[in-house]
């Protein structure tokens, strides 16, 4: 069954997601029907002389008990949001373990930094305790392809397996690579997402040094807000060509219709319109699909005083009329900024958003900043009849990828 | 010019692509041509010659930010407080 293109239809057959609201994607989704928000203050570590005290934690992850493979628990935490995610996503989508055709799938899962707790940990060791030597793991749990080779060795996956790195956009890239893949025939199934666990003292320092994070809350499109707040957690998909799950009799969720990617080429930190503008347009494009068809658009929305007004300038310009009629929010207000898990949890937030005919608010949103004038769905979600959603992920560098899916086939 | 805003406009030229040598007390900051990144590197610069801590978020519009005179003027007030944890009640 092929797009008029001579291409695949390529289809979401799995969900999981680690959240700061939820450790796995029912959960998740059902916080953000209660408007939850999961940033608070830090519990998990000690700190210290920071300034900035808040961050969407994942709490009450427990590896012995979240993670049931005994080698994935000996990963860093990032892989250990993975694992759990992505155990999630495969027995969510019927697939056998270990799989069957094993050269047949991918396992792309990204991380924006990696071990990032381990290399912190691996550091005081070495340069404040003087240990003699590093925990043997040190190595293994720091690689940011450590996740997706855990995730592949776990379900018997032998096709591509590495990790995608683009900052605050890497889920998104994963999962374009991943439907890439399928499309064109290369494997029938893939594991797609990304993880991210960078809430260490040292890592928030190297953040607070670069003056973006707000110390009160993530309030994107808001008046008042003054940066972002870091979390942590997964989002990873199984997404798989449309005949195959037809066949072996999977539940479709949604299908992945388009996907756009572009970079700025400008600017580290400031973000361009152009790159956003034309990733979302790529996407449309290759959806085959009309702006006015969008239903919901589940924005970057940092909460940064450059990303929000700049997203918002790139929707106008991509939906015209319809930017005013369209229905945007941030779920960054609730689950924080997952940085390179964002766009994976915020696909599922679509495709769920899709399923339920419910578009979840941007929370904290009393007073919209005067230069933020669309709907954004403020602190109250909505019941829609949703049937095409779009996910924008904007990362440092001007990296820009964008999905749009679509209601399963019928 | 005393010595701290002597230093302060040598670390500003420092990180100016053009430096201009007519920097005075009351020039603008948006003058000198000075992006985001350049700010959080000028501060950082500051907070390191002069072991300070300088409470500032790049997403809001400081008044301490709008000459040359008022970040001497901010510097100088922390360096006398001795506040070395300026930033921590931010």
């Amino acid at each position: 069954m092929t797009k008029a293109n001579g291409l695949r239809r390529v289809v979401v057959t799995g969900l999981g997601a680690v959240t700061p609201i939820g450790l796995d994607a029912n959960e998740t989704w059902s916080a953000m029907k209660a408007g939850k928000c999961g940033v608070g203050r830090i519990e998990n570590f000690d700190l210290e002389d920071l300034y900035i005290h808040i961050a969407g934690e994942v709490k009450g992850f427990d590896p012995a008990t979240h993670v049931s493979s005994r080698k994935v628990q000996y990963g860093d935490r990032y892989s250990w949001f993975a694992g759990r995610a992505a155990e999630e996503a495969w027995t969510h989508a019927g697939l056998p373990t270990p799989y069957d055709e094993p050269y047949r799938a991918a396992c792309i899962i990204g991380s924006g930094a990696g071990g990032h707790s381990t290399i912190e940990t691996a550091y005081r060791d070495l340069f404040i305790k003087k240990k003699k030597a590093t925990n043997p793991l040190t190595l293994l749990r720091i690689i940011g392809s450590s996740a997706s080779a855990h995730v592949g060795i776990e379900y018997g996956i032998k096709g591509p397996t590495f990790g995608t790195c683009s900052a605050c956009s890497t889920a998104t890239h994963a999962i374009g690579v991943v439907y890439d893949y399928i499309r064109n025939g290369l494997v029938d199934v893939g594991v797609a997402g990304a993880s991210e666990a960078v809430l260490t003292y040292g890592s928030m320092r190297t953040w607070q040094a670069m003056r973006v994070l707000s110390p009160e809350g993530c309030f994107p499109f808001s008046k008042k807000r003054n940066g972002t707040v870091l979390a942590e957690g997964a989002g990873i998909l199984i997404l798989e060509d449309l005949e195959h799950a037809q066949k072996r009799g999977a539940t479709i969720l949604a299908e992945l219709v388009g996907y756009g990617m572009s970079s700025d080429s400008k600017d580290m930190v400031n973000p361009d319109v152009e790159g956003p503008r034309s990733a979302m347009q790529m996407a449309l494009d290759d959806a085959g699909l009309e702006p006015s068809k969008v239903n919901y658009l589940n924005a970057h929305g940092t909460a940064t005083a450059l990303n929000d007004v700049n997203e918002t300038n790139a929707i106008k310009m991509v939906f015209g009329d319809h930017a005013k009629d369209l229905a945007i929010s941030s779920t960054k207000s609730m689950t924080g900024h997952l940085l390179g898990a964002g766009g994976g949890v915020e696909a599922i937030t679509c495709i769920k958003a899709t399923q339920e005919g419910w578009i979840p608010p941007t929370i904290g949103l009393d007073e919209p900043d005067p230069k933020c004038d669309l709907d954004y769905v403020p602190n109250v979600g909505r019941d829609a009849d949703v049937k095409y959603t779009m996910s924008n992920s904007f990362a440092f560098g001007g990296l820009n990828a964008v999905l749009v899916f679509g209601l399963p086939p019928a | 010019m005393d010595e701290v805003a002597t230093k302060i406009i040598d670390i500003l030229k420092k990180h100016m692509k053009e430096p201009k040598d007519d920097i005075e007390l009351s020039t603008p900051l948006t003058d000198l041509s000075i992006e985001s990144l350049d700010l959080a590197m000028i501060v950082f610069d500051i907070e390191d010659t002069f072991g300070i801590e300088i409470p500032y978020n790049a997403n809001e519009e400081v008044e301490d930010f709008k000459t040359v005179g008022s970040v001497v003027e901010r510097v100088k007030a922390l360096v006398d407080a001795g506040d070395a944890a300026g930033a921590a009640n931010a």
